[in-house]
């Protein structure tokens, strides 16, 4: 019963797992830079050997990194329902769009095709592979080293006047209160339902009643926010930060040769990924 | 010797609307000498809070000044120096922790002043220690607890070279035992020659501080060293203030055994003064 409370568990975004591995150790940009590419070519595959390639390279990730798998599943399963809704919908009603190979049902506008099944199993491998890799990026690297490549990344923009920095700090900030507010909800839902609100009562499919049940923790919970927001920005104030103002920085990133060689396997992969005509 | 914060008649309103203001503090005025460890009381809405805002220039005065160091908080080109030299550690752990590990957390005021990397680390390995967070530097702050959080917004501020320190009802959100570590901190730090203020409602820690400022709707109604302040219990609970509890105890024993002394405010003394008796009894 206990665990329709615990959101703070299922939430893996801003949870550094500091294991100390060889991938925690890599330069943070490379990681960075090397998940957009692999995203990219990820969403560009269309067969199955292509993302069940890719499926493998998020588990082994997870392998190497060492981090428990579970972390990566309990990002996935809070995903289940949408992953469902969605292979649902592109099953009934976008096999018009994807008509070639072979017809398996063709009954009024519902035509399902073995092109469509195909756009179905490999959206929901690629969403999984997606949130896979995200979790491993996220729990190998702490926020304060994404934001900062983040911000070296986009470093060139500035020359534009583009607010590099306040962008990277608004990441961390909203990154780092994740979990603060996610321990805050649990205890607003304990609150309510010690009191005779119903939570998780209504069956998954009952989306009205559900939707309603979470009024009343989305309405305190952004007065919460900003209330925590103001007390920030005195304290940010008060360790003297001035917006558009030069820092200094106290993580450096060294990019060693170790760092290139997985940037060029990286890019290695990505590139067959998007290029290489899979077979199935 | 020269003060390191000077209030001259210090008067401040918060608007409502365009018509109504609420004044909050009315012509204040005192001095706090480099090294002292002050307490600020008054119950809640007495303006204790919007006072501390004004050390550091967070908040400025509508009339009156606040000189930090000579320098007029009024003066936006004074604010860094400012912030440098006078410290805030607020009352909510989690609302002032900006990073995602408490070691770079400690460095966020560092790279806001710019401080060179290398200077950085041994600032940063500094204040941890002083506070007793080193084994934590690499842990995300919400493993940590409440008392822990606060010492690391502690060191954050301690990295930041004060010459004071104000603690915004630091302890509050605690429970005793990471109240009790923070006072420790606190503690530790005066002896090392910090000026530190703390805005408190519990009284054991106000009896801490070698001077206290008793605020009440927004002026100063008494400034004296805790065991002055302490006598006047009368005045203080019409202030809607307590003595500590220690005070409280001797006082109820003093009820009992006249001789035994109602100005006690500390628990060692306390302690002794116990000792004194049971031995006299004895005997």
């Amino acid at each position: 019963m206990s665990s329709e409370f615990e959101i703070s568990r299922s939430i893996t975004i801003g949870q550094y797992v500091p294991t100390d591995s060889y991938i925690h150790r890599l330069d943070p940009r490379v990681k960075l830079l090397l998940f957009v590419v692999i995203v990219v070519a990820i969403a560009f595959n269309t067969s199955y050997i292509g993302n069940a390639i890719g499926l493998f390279l998020s588990l082994y990730l997870f392998w190497a990194s060492k981090i428990p798998i579970s972390y990566g599943l309990s990002g996935v399963k809070p995903a289940i329902p949408f992953i469902i809704i969605l292979a649902l919908l592109q099953l009934l009603f976008q096999g018009q769009l994807f008509s070639g190979g072979k017809v398996y049902v063709d009954y009024g506008f519902i035509l399902i095709t073995s092109e469509s099944i195909r756009l179905v199993v490999v959206s929901a491998v690629r969403f999984i592979e997606i949130i896979f890799l995200s979790s491993v990026l996220t729990l190998s690297t702490s926020t304060t080293q994404l934001t900062h490549s983040i911000q070296s990344l986009l470093s060139p923009l500035k020359k534009i006047n583009f607010p590099v920095h306040e962008i990277s700090l608004i990441t961390t900030i909203s990154i780092r209160f994740v979990p603060t507010f996610a321990i805050e909800m649990e205890k607003m839902m304990k609150a309510q339902a010690s009191r005779g609100a119903d939570f998780g009562t209504g069956g998954w499919w009952r989306i009205i009643q559900r939707t309603k049940e979470t009024f009343p923790i989305i309405i305190p919970l952004f007065n919460i926010a900003l209330s925590r927001a103001e007390d920030l920005i005195l304290a940010m104030e008060s360790r003297c930060y001035t917006p558009g103002g030069n820092r200094s920085s106290y993580s450096v990133y060294k990019t060693l040769a170790k760092d290139y060689l997985v940037l060029l396997v990286g890019l290695l992969f990505a590139y067959l990924l998007i290029f290489y005509p899979f077979p199935f | 010797m020269e003060p390191i914060i000077r209030l001259e008649n210090v008067s401040f309103s918060y608007k409502i609307n365009e018509k109504t203001k609420v004044s909050v503090l009315k012509n204040i005025s005192f001095s706090i000498i480099p090294g002292e460890y002050v307490a600020i009381i008054g119950h809640n809405g007495s303006g204790k809070s919007t006072l501390s805002k004004h050390l550091n220039g967070i908040l400025t005065p509508d009339n009156g000044d606040v000189w930090v160091h000579g320098n007029n908080t009024k003066d936006t080109n004074n604010k860094r120096s400012i912030r440098q030299t006078v410290g805030t550690v607020f009352q909510h752990p989690d609302n002032q922790i900006v990073a995602t590990i408490v070691e770079e957390d400690v460095a966020f005021g560092l790279e806001n002043i710019e401080v060179p990397r290398e200077e950085m680390k041994k600032r940063v390995d500094e204040a941890l220690n002083v506070v007793k967070m080193s084994q934590f530097r690499h842990r995300p702050p919400h493993h940590l607890s409440g008392g822990q959080k606060q010492r690391v917004a502690i060191a954050g501020v301690l990295a930041m070279h004060p010459d004071c320190i104000v603690f915004d009802e630091a302890t509050s959100m605690l429970d005793s035992f990471g109240r009790k570590e923070v006072l420790q901190v606190m503690r530790k730090m005066n002896n090392m020659g910090m000026t530190i203020i703390t805005v408190t409602h519990h009284m054991s820690e106000a009896a801490e501080a070698d001077r206290i400022i008793v605020i009440e709707d927004g002026q100063i109604v008494m400034d004296a060293p805790p065991r002055e302040i302490f006598k006047h219990k009368q005045e203080l609970k019409n202030l809607q203030l307590e003595v500590p509890s220690v005070s409280q105890m001797a006082e109820g024993i003093h009820q009992q055994f006249p001789d035994f002394s109602t100005e006690l405010i500390q628990e060692d003394e306390f302690i002794d003064e116990v000792m004194k008796f049971s031995k006299v009894e004895v005997i």
